[in-house]
């Protein structure tokens, strides 16, 4: 990192003085009888003192939990470490109680479709929603540890759904409406699920469209399955074993406040999926406690949310981003959700409603500004931008122009790339209240996450390396689903390096602690900010007899959404050439069973594939040509002269972004 | 000119959205290209960007209605006669 990087934005004394982060570092001096000088000091305490730190931030949190909090963390280890092991907590019940009668009467929630409409819910009116679901639920049976899937939209049904069905100490997993049947069953079945929550059409440009034949598929597929409810009106899937039940029918007497089971720290909440280069979608699992506390942590310290705040992340229940907003709630936040197209029934769909809700902080990605640049939104012209405070931005690397183009184009404000992800369901990077914001750079280390850039043993000093977490921390997974042994869960995050969590990315640290994420280390692909398993598309592509082998590689591209563009490279069999028809038919099958985000910008017909001499294939080396960097491992390939046609294959060159 | 626009815009539609079905799709030159789904308005930025490159063409962005571009027959004249113009 560039010592002389640009100043781009720097908070104002009164805005360091009023942030709860210094509330909290004056709370942690006056328990630890010394001084944190200053943010670096801060960071440096909360993780060589990991245990202390949260300790001190559960308490000054006031998060309402039960048991002993001692001992704080148990074991030395990152893989294995257990939080507050004699602790119970709700996460429903921390999202939705409040501190006052008048947070209890303000909206907590906001709704949007594109359409224009709006359903909004004070937090007593959300809590009360959330307590009849969780009433009708429990007596259909549902008990803690069922899991629970969804296939759902970002409205107010899923967010009732999901708070309700947590609130049980049932465990939740959500897709999106648009993902392939395939693609969703790779990932249900795994879970063994009882009950499935779905949206059964989807609001797209103005039209909606129906996934009722798609719901229907899945949940015929689904043996395990004992309650379909759909989370809203719409047609009903045909043909279904079980009986159809209306979210709105879900319904019994509120529960009490004392009713809601209290689980202990590290039980499940929620599982996430994520696709890597072989096998099935790992089904990453996250506790209640980890989840929250790290959520509440990136929330109170690093974003400074509280009451006053509207948060409005664009997001898709298929992130975990979504699962993040809605934490939030347990800040006091009120949370906005949109359902629809970013760009219906107006271009500039997404800053109209930061404007007409009144959000303080825009959560959003590299892809959308790129859209808002290419189509020549200017939105400090068309709305009023008076109550945004900051912007947060994550998905992809936020290059240098992209925060000018804000600063033009939006306003100065902080901006902030927060970067993590979901294996961690939380960020490594993200930004910081009392610190200046460097052009390019995210402003802070996560507190109590000791992230470190590993460098080769053989690289020249430097901040630059594998992003590594070298000491335990509360949102590490429980584990993976149906990996009893863990060997899945540590081959995937422990193998490379030992003892410490290995996250896949390459992270460039300075020495005043703000930090550059430089891409992904491993083959997994990021794709207009979406992460894509190259394994989902091999499994696609096992049923073209046309196609002996097959890599998919990222490849960075100025000039796309998000900067990067998907290459798939292709060896035919038998002297076949790949001519148009059967370009478009690959594309069309990867879009029809995959997802319209598996489907490559480009595919290149290629001799062969750089393979190991242990006869493994090497994304790594043709990741590398690609890219306009020697591979570094030629000297492990048993044909190396195959990545010269790689890096001058027609198909495969870039432009060089405008000069402008 | 206007038929490499419009073999253009139809080759672009099938390698990005349609994959083989965009000549099917497309009905009339004059079907609303957002009413019917071929096209939602961020494919519509990234056509325009195409456009742009391949007929090296500038299209100033408040021309960006559906006016100018919601239907085959519309772009095709639009590029046609800025192509013309600039050149």
């Amino acid at each position: 990192v560039s010592p002389a990087a640009e100043v781009y934005y720097r908070p104002d004394a009164e805005a360091i003085a009023r942030s709860q982060l210094t509330d909290f570092t004056r709370f942690a001096e006056a328990r630890l009888g010394r001084p944190l000088a200053d943010p670096l000091a801060l960071h440096r305490f909360s993780v060589e003192d990991f245990r202390r730190f949260w300790a001190l931030f559960l308490e000054w949190s006031g998060l309402r939990v039960e048991g002993e909090a001692e001992p704080v963390c148990r074991g030395d280890e990152v893989e294995t470490a257990a939080f507050f092991p004699g602790l119970r907590v709700g996460y429903a019940e921390n999202l939705l109680r409040a501190r006052d009668a008048a947070e209890d009467a303000r909206v907590a929630l906001v709704a949007c479709a594109e359409d224009g409409s709006a359903v909004r819910l004070t937090r007593a009116e959300l809590r009360e929603r959330v307590a009849r679901t969780a009433a009708g639920l429990r007596a259909l049976g549902l008990q803690p540890g069922d899991r629970v899937v969804a296939i759902g939209r970002n409205t107010a049904e899923s967010v009732v759904a999901c708070l309700a069905a947590t609130g049980l100490g049932a465990v939740w997993s959500s897709t999106t409406p648009d993902l392939g049947t395939e693609a969703m069953l790779n990932r249900f079945r795994q879970l063994e699920p009882v009950l499935l929550f779905a949206h059964t059409e989807y609001p797209y440009q103005g039209l909606r469209r129906s996934v009722a034949d798609r719901v229907g598929e899945v949940a015929a597929a689904l043996p395990s399955l004992r309650h379909f409810v759909q989370l809203a009106e719409g047609e009903a899937p045909a043909g279904l074993a079980l009986p159809i039940r209306p979210l709105a029918e879900i319904d019994g007497p509120p529960l009490d406040d004392d009713a809601w089971p209290r689980l202990p720290f590290n039980h499940p909440l929620f599982i996430l999926f994520s696709s890597g280069t072989t096998g099935v979608p790992k089904c990453i699992v996250h506790g209640v406690g980890g989840t929250l506390l790290e959520h509440v942590k990136e929330h109170r310290l690093h974003s400074d949310f509280g009451p006053a705040d509207r948060l409005y992340f664009h997001t898709s229940t298929g992130w975990m981003m979504w699962n993040w907003q809605l934490t939030a709630l347990a800040s006091g936040t009120a949370i906005v959700l949109y359902d629809g197209s970013v760009s219906h029934p107006h271009d500039d769909a997404l800053w109209r409603l930061v404007a007409d809700e009144g959000v303080t902080v825009f959560g959003t990605s590299p892809a959308y500004l790129q859209y808002c640049r290419d189509a020549g939104i200017v939105p400090r012209e068309r709305v009023d931008l008076g109550r945004l405070r900051a912007m947060q931005s994550t998905g992809s690397i936020l290059f240098d122009n992209h925060y000018d183009w804000v600063r033009e184009n939006v306003k100065p404000l902080p901006l902030q790339s927060i970067s993590g992800g979901t294996d961690i369901i939380g960020c490594f990077v993200l930004g910081h209240p009392n610190l200046p914001v460097y052009r390019g750079e995210s402003q802070s280390l996560s507190l109590g996450y000791d992230v470190r850039a590993l460098a080769p043993a053989d690289a020249a000093a430097g901040g630059a390396g594998e992003l590594v977490c070298a000491r335990p921390f509360p949102s590490r997974p429980l584990g993976l689903f149906g990996d009893p042994d863990g060997r899945r869960f540590h081959d995937a995050y422990f193998s490379q390096n030992a003892g410490v969590w290995t996250h896949g990315d390459y992270v460039e640290i300075s020495e005043r602690g703000t930090a550059r994420i430089l891409g992904r280390s491993d083959g997994v692909l990021n794709v207009r900010g979406i992460r894509i398993g190259p394994a989902e598309i091999y499994h696609v592509l096992q049923d073209f007899p046309e196609i002996a082998e097959a890599m998919a590689v990222e490849q960075q591209a100025p000039q796309e959404p998000g900067g990067t563009r998907l290459v798939l490279l292709v060896v035919l069999r038998g002297g076949a050439a790949l001519d148009r028809p059967l370009t478009l038919r690959i594309k069309k099958e990867l879009s029809r069973r995959a997802s319209s985000a598996h489907v490559p910008a480009v595919i290149a017909q290629v001799p062969e594939l750089p393979t190991t001499f242990s006869n493994k294939r090497s994304e790594k080396a043709a990741r590398d040509v690609l890219n306009g960097r020697a591979a570094t491992n030629v000297g492990a390939l048993k044909n190396p002269d195959c990545l010269e046609v790689i890096r001058t294959h027609p198909a495969l060159q870039v432009e060089a972004p405008p000069s402008s | 000119m206007s038929v490499a626009v419009r073999q253009s815009v139809i080759d672009w539609l099938d390698d990005n959205y349609h994959f083989g079905d965009a000549a099917t799709l497309i009905k009339s030159d004059d079907m609303s290209f957002l009413d019917h789904g071929v096209l939602d308005s961020l494919g519509f930025v990234q056509l325009i960007l195409h456009l742009e490159k391949s007929f090296r063409i500038r299209i100033d962005r408040k021309d960006l209605s559906r006016a100018n571009f919601d239907s085959l027959g519309k772009i095709v004249g639009y590029v046609t006669a800025h192509r013309e113009y600039q050149a």
